[in-house]
């Protein structure tokens, strides 16, 4: 009994671990749409990455991961300086 | 000098399917092609983003309106400083270059060095870029350009930006030192293009391209 609830208590946390989500990166400097091209295509060049929309708007970086991969905020906060930016802020949600 | 002519031309038509003036240095890994045809002759440069603040490429201009000379050489662009805010961003950059300045069948040793600093909101765009240029016998000069631009609309990530500016050049080695230019922009995702007619009766076609 000890095992069957191990296991699915651990199938449970992998399964949250590995499930997509979407992550919102509030940027600084995000005025021009053709110098943010740089964000769009250094995202989607991430294998963790299926979709990445810039809003001029809003300020915001929406990127959708893909199911089993994850990008940690270190890891966005230094693509989106590379690009140009400064963030000063990332949500996540699943 | 006919070399180049033909040179600039056949670059561009290759390139010009897919996309003049804006940042020197894009994302890192990315490269920019860029052609400026206005009075001062015509340029073609091929920059490569190394890191977040430097790009190396290649400069070539056919100087006209004053001395008919051709430069080529590569060069390094360096941001000195970025100011990332809510609504604008504002850069300081430097353009640094030496090569072979081609003039009445002889080679020059040429160099040249610009700062370039700019401030963009959505609605607002402003520069100014003050540019030296030695080309041992051939010329010596300081020139400055200055822009200002205004967005009539508000454009989003996926929407055609269009933007109305004016250009002034003082530029003392051409046949008219003192120039205007009014000129429209487009830009949209990775191509950018400008039109003008300057004060001297030119025509202005400008386009850029980030891949």
């Amino acid at each position: 009994m000890r095992k069957i609830l191990f296991t699915a208590a651990l199938l449970i946390t992998l399964a949250g671990a590995a499930q997509a989500e979407t992550i919102k990166a509030t940027v600084n400097g995000l005025v021009c749409s053709f110098c943010a091209t740089g964000i769009e295509k250094t995202f989607k060049a991430q294998p963790a990455v299926a979709n990445v929309k810039v809003d001029l708007e809003n300020k915001l970086v929406t990127i959708d991961t893909k199911s089993l991969q994850g990008l940690d905020d270190a890891t966005i906060t230094k693509l989106l300086t590379d690009a140009g930016y400064t963030v000063t802020d990332i949500k996540r949600e699943k | 000098m006919k070399l180049l002519t033909i040179k600039i031309p056949a670059i561009a038509i290759v390139l010009l399917p897919h996309y003049a003036e804006a940042k020197p240095i894009s994302y890192v890994g990315g490269v920019m092609a860029m052609q400026e045809n206005d009075e001062t002759g015509h340029t073609l440069s091929l920059d490569y983003t190394l890191s977040p603040n430097y790009a190396v490429g290649l400069y070539a201009k056919e100087e006209e309106n004053g001395k008919h000379f051709d430069t080529i050489g590569p060069q390094l662009n360096t941001l000195i400083k970025r100011w990332n805010m809510p609504d604008g961003q504002a850069n300081i950059f430097n353009m640094t270059g030496a090569g072979d300045s081609h003039y009445h069948g002889s080679d020059n040793f040429s160099a040249w060095s610009s700062i370039l600093a700019d401030y963009e909101s959505r609605r607002v765009f402003t520069s100014y870029e003050i540019r030296g240029m030695y080309a041992d016998h051939v010329e010596t000069s300081v020139w400055q350009r200055a822009r200002v631009g205004v967005a009539p609309y508000l454009a989003n990530y996926d929407d055609l930006n269009t933007w109305f500016m004016v250009q002034v050049d003082d530029h003392p080695a051409k046949n008219q030192s003192f120039v205007v230019t009014p000129l429209v922009r487009f830009f949209y995702k990775t191509a950018l293009v400008e039109a003008g007619y300057s004060s001297n009766h030119h025509v202005m076609l400008n386009w850029q391209w980030q891949f």
